[in-house]
């Protein structure tokens, strides 16, 4: 008798249970929300950044390189139609790249580091710069 | 059949030595193969090392000064800390005889030469030598002063450089047609999109005594400079 009772009551929870998340579930499919309880939210738009449209990609010489001959070669990319100036404390060079946009050229360096500095420069006067160390030494050590 | 259990057990108990057994006496062909992978993790090893040092020579501005380290602040503002021992050697240009580290002070410009270890990013110097390091300047000019032969730079950066030429300046323009060709200071004109290499003045830092000078009359200011350059204008 008793254990037909707890079988019984056990029925009896999980058929409400069962009943009681049927009712949860058609009350929320069933519901809407009236239009004055909702909230338009506009997210403002990041702000612009005043990224040079132009590029600079310098494949040598590597920053801090230290070199054993006094002629670097300097090569990069950037957009074709643009001027490459090439400073060093000593030397400077203005070279148009190719039609791809590549450029090569050589520059001699001073005794121990050199700041080399290459800059492209767009027909609409945009540029971006890329400054190196480079160092000349023939020391062993 | 006790008696064949008794084996079969025994035999199963026995199966995981029997390797060690055939381990306890090496032949001499282990021992070469021993000696030949131990050679190979010393030269794998010694390889390794060998990679994580490199020469580098860098530049930058001393902020601290001890007996065994310099620290300094590179081009890139990155602090990079520099180890010195008994075989750096020090020089600088200015001083005559003999110069060390305790002559080092701060706030001073140095190069380094030395071995760069990539995994404790130190590097162990070699040479450190006090230097001068050029100022470069790119912008358009926003006035000119016949006068006194200087004229004024707005820099992307919005400053406003004052150049000073001297006679000893070297003057060039760039033009599609003619190249990089000397020119001169009265070539100048305002809105002129320029490069000015030289050193900074001590007294007024927004002041360059320039070396050489290129511009570029076909090419426009840096639109960055523009505004710079009309404020400039409108407020002479």
């Amino acid at each position: 008798m008793k254990k037909e009772k707890l079988i019984l009551y056990f029925v009896a929870t999980l058929f409400g249970l069962l009943v009681a998340g049927i009712a949860f579930y058609l009350f929320q499919t069933t519901r809407t929300i009236p239009t004055t309880a909702t909230k338009t939210i506009t997210l403002a738009s990041p702000t612009p950044t005043s990224a040079p449209s132009i590029s600079l990609a310098l494949n040598q010489p590597a920053d801090e390189e230290v070199v054993n001959s006094k002629v670097l070669i300097v090569s990069g990319k950037t957009q074709s139609n643009a001027i490459v100036v090439v400073i060093t404390d000593s030397s400077q060079d203005v070279i148009t790249p190719s039609a791809n946009g590549n450029f090569s050229t050589t520059v001699n360096l001073d005794n121990d580091q050199n700041i080399l500095e290459v800059t492209a420069i767009a027909p609409n006067g945009e540029s971006v710069t890329s400054k190196k160390t480079v160092t000349y030494s023939q020391e062993e050590f | 059949m006790k008696k064949y259990i008794l084996i079969i057990s025994l035999i199963a108990c026995l199966l995981p030595f029997a390797p060690l057994a055939y381990a306890a006496t090496p032949t001499p062909e282990d021992k070469t193969t021993e000696i030949r992978d131990q050679l190979i993790t010393n030269i794998a090893s010694r390889v390794a090392q060998l990679k994580l040092v490199e020469k580098r020579g860098i530049i930058g501005e001393t902020s601290n000064v001890t007996n065994t380290q310099i620290t300094i602040t590179d081009s890139q503002n990155n602090t990079r800390f520099v180890d010195v021992d008994e075989l750096t050697k020090f020089s600088n240009p200015a001083v005559k005889g003999s110069f060390g580290i305790s002559d080092i002070t701060k706030g001073e410009t140095v190069g380094i030469l030395g071995l760069y270890n990539k995994e404790s990013r130190r590097i162990l110097a070699r040479f450190v030598n006090v230097m001068t390091t050029p100022t470069i300047i790119h912008g358009g000019v926003s006035a000119i002063d016949s006068e006194t032969f200087s004229f004024n730079v707005a820099t992307e950066e919005g400053k406003q450089m004052t150049v000073d030429v001297e006679n000893l300046t070297k003057t060039y323009s760039y033009t599609q047609k003619d190249g990089l060709v000397r020119s001169g200071f009265s070539k100048i004109k305002e809105n002129f999109n320029i490069i000015a290499t030289g050193v900074l003045d001590k007294k007024d830092k927004n002041k360059l005594i320039v070396t050489r000078i290129i511009f570029f009359p076909e090419i426009p200011s840096n639109p960055k400079v523009n505004s710079a350059l009309e404020h400039a204008q409108k407020s002479k």
